[in-house]
């Protein structure tokens, strides 16, 4: 049975649209009622003009360049002066304390405050040189190195934070205290969805250790609750309890949604409340959702070659097959997936931890470039490597052949950006010869995410939500599109 | 054009444009969205003119200082009509020669205002009555929320028949106005549904709904809602409500997100509602319990009310940054729940929009800054400070277990004369024994700290710290040796006077934290490279067990944990060995080089006065050595022993050697051990309580703890009436002030509130937000009537919440007409009863409810119900910490209320959070009610709806009646508390028939369905039949109207 037609028997479908109810469901409603004309939308055809996607933006600022994002979030805070910015002169003064000019009173954490040195330390690993440019890269990272002419590598982005759940916080909220909505949020309440059987918020966790995460990570804040991030698991219900009870089959599950939505509709019938008209369709849209996901989840389909490439294998908990499904959702229209790899907070043991997380990761990620773009996806789709600070030029405890570590360090740190409206090939941004300051081109938090809503033919100063008063963004009153990363 | 979410701004704009035009229409002017005004052509200041000023000037001409341009305040009257130069901004009367008119119609670019780039330009109407405002005179009131409501008079009503308490005249007057007719009262079946999910938050039994239906009598209702308020259960659902408010949690939120105990004050929270105690009470326990005159402890528990806040312990975090985090949160959530302001706001500069300077901010700051509270807590237990709650019993049993210890303890410390005359021999023994002692103490040749500690040699050997104590630090010792064949290390640490409470440790406490032991070892004659030598194992006498100070992991090569040994607890030496995995040392004597690191988070932990010995016997043993103070006093002469000595041989010998001491001093041991058991299961609370050195307060800039303005003490917002006479400047005061007559916003936000807890949306919509960028309220004279009212009263709330479900306007029917919701779908006019979807907690217990299931138990901690696996556990730090992996409930504990659900701010749990309970980070003072795809999946299959699906089964099939239609009828008024009509019999027939012969044919699936849900599956009823009536009742806890108060 059509749910359609039931919906519109007694009162057409214009009605319910034209009325502002308590909101939310509508949204829903109309989302499914327009969901022709969405899944008939070439995918070229989004530009300026208004959007049909239910967003809270009548319409896009800018013509987009990416539809969609997939952050691969580095929890923990990836080196940058062992991964992606040499310092010859730190590898050459390795033992000499980091000097006052240079550290400028910098706070630093409780974890090394107290120590009576700050010994600077070279690299833990060799640099090379990659793709046509030459881009120095560590030597772990062969991968990324074998696509960096299609990355723009920044290596000047600068926060405030100094400690783990304040920094990730203000990475993804542009604010250090909990409370605000984060990136995925934000976008999912100003575009909508593109896709009527799945979130426009996708969150995927690698598993393993590491920093500790919060469901806030991925959290709408301020913002109504349908936009918060909605991760799907790689173990048990890939959406919380997206599975039928054991004794229920489809059939069953079909007959008693019938009586449910036959029954809603009687009370539609005297009543007259749409919100029960956008109950009967959240019924569906999750009757939908029970067959879609698990074809979605199921990775174990793709062909040996792609598994192979990715690193991917059907039935673990991982960053490879993370990456893959990231592109499988992303096929399937889903505004922003953000994917979690905890675990590179390397504070001691660096040399040995960052192999181990440079080999958990290089291989995917590096991978899900090359399948995009070999898909044509990549030029509308934003693919963002980081994590919430770097590392420091000194060492946390002693220095020996095989082992050191790195404390927190805001001021200064690299990410990688592709696809979606980004420069490729691109080397941005400068730090000083110990990698302890910005030298050039300095990247603030605010002015990355407004260059990433700029991809999306968002304006940040224009994509608010007013709360307690006063007109929320992303970007609070900062942010600057950094016009240079644009392609 | 599809409908979009009302938060959109620009459908904000339209709607509010679209309003204003028919609100004119028909002689209504409006400012918001949905204004109520007077019928006089006079513009009103408060609600026309003041939300255009604010919007559209007040950033750049308002309350914040720093932002303010061309020394023009128009939130300021006296400004706005200063004479300036040559000419005035506001002249009243005389648009034209008012600077303000000019600038908003003027054509030139660099003159109009809004500027152009400020993008908030103002439409022709919005200038029209700026223009009419200055025409009629410009009168200017003070924003309507900062004045203390005076009791308005009861408007006259077109049918006087209809109103049954002054709400509903006030709201029938609105309605009068607007040419609406109230609907006619619900049947009573829906009424009794109504008032019981509202204040009790569970749907009436069938027994209930009988005897309401069979009591014929005028008062019937009125009795109904005297009992529901008389039921515990009304207390527990207006408890879980205010929780929200209080962001009331089980773990302490940031970071690790471990566990707390305060679920204590959630009990108290539950009795404070069922007791009616009155509103300004527990505003004045919750606040400042803990100052008032010999507070009660039930006056301290209150108290927790503030220690609600998130508390992180973040390794390498700033305790002083945190701590403005907790104290700004007090600042914020009282604002925002009393006084309905966003004082948040004024944090890093001077309110946009409201009267609230940063000073404001931190003078509200300086009330809650004594708090004797530490800005990185919560590790191992929860955040300081508490207070333990025994029972009676179990203070009894402490009494009794103390007075059986002391009596023992003085025989053990008396004399025992055939006992001392054995130590005598004993010690005489020991004394000749000591001369073949296993171990051999190192003479240091060389020690040093790398944190520029000084390390002094002292006449026992031991090595003695002063001077410098970094946070971190490594002792580097050598000795050397003519012995090799060595087989361990010995390290002991030594109480010294010098040390914090005379204890082995550097730290402010006495304590200490090992976190590495390195050894090296090379030939005396300098012939060998120094080689590290490898530790096997180590052993001491004794470790600290709340958290992961066991001595092996001093030598775990992690320098987040060590071992640490209670010494800000107890002052006693302590020893440790670490023996070698293979013997070492050279033929030529041995040099040993021992580093000991302190690196641990707990920084200038190190240890105090440190010795080292090695041993050569092939099994190394600490028993074989008495306890350093012991041998210090046997090397003492007997006559010049000092009586500490004297009792410490005394007390070890009759502890560990003498068996018969030993029998009583173990009984004495295991005392103590049962006394330390119990005392661990009396529950304790987080509390307020004020530092004997109070904080000083400074004002930040611009928000940040590290750059300190000048310094300020508690006050007030200037703003509003000042602190009563003779209440003092502490959080006491505050209280009272919060609640004193001449406080303009408490009452209006509480009742506010309340009302919106009835009626879905408040009289103010913006429940957290009374300021000018508020909404404006629908009724505001029935707003100021309820909250006079309020107070006059004695602010009883069981008082309110019964003239509220007693009026007209809350019985009415929600069957509106097309054209009413039309006209007003969010039934802002009231001109129909409050219909939405019933809250998280509220669905989960109607499911359990009907079920049979419910387990009814009052307070307790919190309880684990079913939960997917691993969602603790994908995110969590791990560890020893607490509340990192998710450990089900069993048994009853699986049924309690959603209120006892275990509340883990970093992972709600998902079927709450589904249906938009909030993981209580922060205060909310009001829900979002989504319908979402989501939150079906959760009513079709979390095992905990299928297993109270199944439990509504079995009781039908027991109680419902001997056939299908009796039964089915049965079903449907548990969750729905009426009959079901013939089309919805028919549904329900077919599906029950379907269901029947499709278990009957899969019998495997009817055992797996029936199995869901740890409570016994009924053995007496055929599987079959179960299944079929299982799969009905989760059709039924599925319906719209289920989870519906309509």
């Amino acid at each position: 049975m059509d749910p359609f037609d039931q919906l519109g028997r007694d009162q057409t479908r214009r009605q319910f649209l034209g009325r502002s109810t308590k909101g939310i469901g509508v949204v829903a409603l109309a989302s499914l009622l327009n969901e022709g004309r969405l899944l008939g939308a070439s995918p070229d055809s989004v530009a300026v003009g208004p959007l049909d996607t239910e967003g809270a933006l009548p319409h896009l600022h800018f013509a987009p360049r990416a539809k969609r994002v997939i952050y691969l979030f580095m929890s923990g805070g990836p080196s940058h002066l062992d991964l992606f910015d040499p310092k010859p002169a730190l590898t050459k003064r390795t033992g000499e304390d980091l000097p006052p000019s240079v550290r400028m009173g910098q706070r630093i954490t409780g974890m090394t405050s107290g120590q009576a040195h700050l010994p600077m330390v070279g690299a833990a690993a060799a640099f090379k040189k990659f793709g046509k440019n030459g881009v120095e890269l560590c030597e772990h990272l062969p991968h990324l190195g074998s696509i960096v002419d299609d990355v723009c590598l920044i290596r000047s982005v600068t926060s405030d934070p100094i400690n783990h759940d304040p920094a990730v916080t203000y990475v993804l909220t542009g604010n250090q205290q909990p409370g605000r909505p984060t990136i995925g949020s934000w976008l999912s309440y100003g575009l909508g969805s593109v896709n009527k059987n799945l979130p426009e918020f996708v969150v995927l966790l690698s598993g393993g250790g590491g920093q500790p995460l919060q469901t806030r990570y991925w959290g709408q804040g301020f913002l109504p609750s349908r936009y918060q991030g909605v991760p799907f698991r790689s173990h048990g219900d890939p959406v919380l309890y997206v599975s039928n009870p054991p004794g229920i089959d489809g059939p069953t599950r079909r007959r008693m949604l019938d009586a449910v939505r036959e029954l809603n509709e009687i009370e539609l019938d005297s009543v007259g409340d749409p919100e029960i008209a956008t109950r009967i369709n959240a019924y569906e849209m999750a009757y939908r959702m029970q067959a879609g996901v698990p074809e979605l989840m199921d990775i174990a389909r793709e062909p040996k070659a792609m598994l192979e490439m990715y690193g991917a294998e059907p039935g673990k908990s991982s960053f490879a097959n993370n990456c893959l499904l990231a592109r499988r959702l992303s096929e399937r229209g889903v505004r922003f997936v953000q994917l979690y790899h905890r675990d590179w907070d390397h504070h001691g043991n660096l040399p040995v931890e960052l192999k181990r997380q440079c080999d958990a990761t290089d291989r995917s990620a590096a991978a899900l470039v090359r399948d995009l773009k070999q898909r044509g996806l990549l030029d509308e789709t934003l693919v963002i490597w980081g994590g919430e600070f770097g590392r420091t030029a000194y060492s946390q405890g002693a220095i020996t052949k095989n082992s050191f570590g790195r404390d927190h360090h805001p001021r200064c740190y690299s990410i990688w950006m592709a696809g979606g409206g980004i420069k490729p090939g691109l080397v941005y941004g400068k730090t000083d010869d110990l990698g302890y300051n910005v030298a050039e081109n300095p990247v603030p938090v605010h002015d990355l995410h407004a260059t990433i809503l700029h991809c999306l033919g968002v304006d940040h100063t224009k994509l608010t939500y007013r709360f307690q008063g006063r007109d929320f963004r992303l970007t609070d009153v900062e942010g600057t599109v950094l016009k240079p990363l644009l392609a | 054009m599809p409908s979009r979410h009302a938060s959109n701004p620009r459908v904000r704009g339209l709607m509010r444009r679209l309003l204003v035009a028919s609100f004119l229409s028909v002689g209504w002017v409006a400012g918001g969205a949905f204004a109520v005004a007077a019928e006089t052509p006079a513009v009103d200041f408060n609600r026309e003119v003041r939300p255009i000023l604010a919007e559209h000037c007040y950033a750049c001409h308002g309350p914040d200082a720093r932002a303010r341009k061309a020394d023009l305040r128009l939130d300021s009257k006296d400004d706005a009509f200063r004479k300036r130069k040559d000419h005035a901004v506001v002249v009243a009367g005389k648009p034209d020669e008012s600077e303000l008119i000019d600038r908003v119609t003027t054509d030139d670019p660099t003159a109009h205002m809004p500027p152009k780039k400020f993008g908030k330009p103002l439409d022709p109407r919005q200038v029209e009555t700026l223009k009419r405002w200055v025409a009629s005179g410009a009168k200017w009131d003070g924003h309507w929320s900062f004045i203390t409501p005076k009791n308005p008079s009861t408007p006259a009503v077109s049918n006087p028949g209809w109103p049954r308490n002054d709400i509903d005249r006030f709201v029938l007057a609105r309605l009068d106005h607007e040419g609406l007719k109230p609907m006619p009262e619900a049947d009573k079946e829906t009424l009794l549904r109504r008032a019981t999910l509202d204040l009790a938050g569970l749907p009436p039994t069938l027994a209930e709904i009988d005897a309401f239906l069979a009591d014929k009598a005028p008062d019937a209702y009125e009795k109904a809602v005297d009992r529901l308020l008389a039921s515990p259960r009304y207390g527990e659902h207006q408890a879980r409500i205010w929780l929200d408010s209080a962001r009331y949690a089980d773990t302490n939120g940031y970071h690790i997100d471990n566990h707390r105990d305060i679920w204590k004050y959630r009990e108290w929270v539950i009795d404070a509602f069922n007791r009616d105690m009155p509103f300004d009470q527990m505003t004045v326990e919750q606040i400042a319990g803990d100052l008032l005159p010999n507070a009660t402890t039930s006056q301290k528990v209150a108290t927790g009310f503030h220690r609600n806040v998130m508390v992180t312990f973040e390794g390498g975090a700033d305790p002083e940054e945190y701590l403005t985090k907790y104290v700004g949160d007090r600042v914020s959530t009282t604002a925002t729940v009393y006084l309905g302001l966003t004082l948040a706001c004024a944090e890093c500069h001077d309110h946009k929009y409201d009267p609230l300077t940063q000073k404001d901010y931190y003078r509200m700051y300086a009330f809650f800054n004594t708090i004797d509270e530490k800005g990185l807590d919560g590790n191992y237990d929860s955040p300081m400070p508490r207070l333990k709650l025994p029972t009676e019993d179990q203070r009894r049993e402490l009494t009794d277990l103390r007075a059986q210890e002391s009596r023992l303890d003085e025989l053990l410390k008396g004399r025992l004369p055939l006992v001392d005359a054995a130590q005598a021999k004993w010690e005489a023994e020991q004394a000749s024994r000591r001369a073949g002692n296993a171990w051999t103490v190192l003479d240091p040749a060389r020690a040093e700290s790398r944190g520029k500690a000084i390390l002094t040699k002292q006449s026992d050997l031991s090595l003695l710290a002063s001077g410098p104590n970094p946070e971190k630090d490594v002792y580097e010792i050598e000795a050397r040796t003519p012995a090799r064949g060595l087989t361990a290390i010995r390290l002991e640490a030594l109480t010294d006077a010098s040390l914090a409470k005379k204890s082995t440790g550097r730290s402010e406490n006495g304590n200490f934290v090992l976190t590495g032991v390195e050894v090296e070892a090379t030939s005396a004659n300098g012939a060998e490279p120094w080689r590290r030598v490898e530790l096997a194992r180590a052993e001491a006498d004794f470790a600290q067990t709340d958290g992961p100070f066991a001595i092996e992991n001093a030598i775990d090569n992690d320098p987040a944990t060590g071992w640490a040994v209670d010494g800000h607890n107890r002052s006693e030496s302590r020893v440790a060995m670490f023996v070698a995995k293979t013997p070492f040392g050279y033929d030529s004597g041995t040099k040993i080089r021992v580093r000991l690191k302190f690196e641990s988070i707990y920084g200038r932990h190190a240890i105090g006065r440190a010795r080292l010995s090695f041993a050569t016997a092939a099994a190394p043993s600490l028993k074989e050595t008495l306890p350093p103070a012991v041998l210090a006093a046997l090397q003492t002469e007997a006559s010049k022993r000092t009586a500490a000595q004297v009792n410490v041989l005394r007390d070890y010998y009759r502890g560990s050697v003498s068996g018969d001491a030993k029998r009583l001093r173990d009984e004495f041991e295991a005392l103590k051990k049962l006394e330390a058991e119990r005392d661990k299961l009396i529950p304790s609370t987080m509390v307020m309580s004020e530092m004997s050195q109070p904080r000083k307060t400074f004002l930040l800039k611009r928000g940040d703890f590290r750059t300190k303005g000048e310094e300020l003490t508690a006050a007030v917002p200037a703003s509003l009436p000042p602190l009563p006479k003779g209440v003092p400047a502490n959080r006491l005061g505050l209280a009272r002030w919060l609640v004193d007559r001449s406080n303009p916003l408490t009452a209006r936000v509480t009742v506010n509130r309340f009302w919106q807890q009835f009626f879905g949306v408040g009289i103010v919509k913006t429940a957290n937000d009374f300021g000018t960028q508020g909404e404006w309220p629908t009724h505001p004279e029935l707003l100021d009537r309820l909250a006079v009212d309020f107070m006059e009263s004695g602010w009883k709330i069981k008082r309110l919440h019964k003239m509220i479900v007693t009026s007209a306007t809350y019985r009415q029917s929600t069957h509106a007409s097309k054209s009413l919701r039309e006209r007003d779908p969010d039934n802002r006019l009231l001109a129909r009863g409050p219909r939405h979807r019933l809250d998280a907690e509220v669905i989960r217990d109607l499911a359990l409810s009907v079920s049979g299931l419910m387990n009814p138990t009052i307070g307790g901690p919190s309880v684990y119900p079913y939960q997917p696996p691993g969602l603790w556990e994908e995110v969590a730090i791990g560890g020893n910490f607490s509340s990192q992996s998710y450990v089900q409930s069993h048994g009853n504990d699986l049924y309690r209320r959603g209120l006892y659900v275990y509340w883990k701010r970093s992972v709600p749990y998902p079927p709450l959070a589904t249906f938009d309970a909030p993981s209580r980070e922060f205060c909310i003072t009001a829900r979002p009610r989504t319908n979402t795809p989501l939150q079906a999946l959760v009513l079709m299959n979390d095992p905990a709806f299928l297993e109270t699906a199944r439990g509504l089964a079995a009781r039908v099939l027991k109680e419902g009646g001997g056939d299908d239609r009796a039964r089915l009828e049965y079903a449907f008024r548990l969750c729905l508390g009426r009959r079901p009509n013939d089309r919805e019999r028919a549904v329900l027939g077919r599906a029950l028939e379907g269901e029947r012969k499709h278990f009957r044919l899969d019998p495997k699936g009817a055992a797996a369905l029936t199995a869901v849900g740890e409570s016994p599956r009924p053995l007496d009823i055929d599987p079959a039949e179960l299944a079929a009536w299982t799969a009905v009742g989760n059709i039924l806890l599925n319906l719209d109207e289920t989870i519906t108060k309509g």
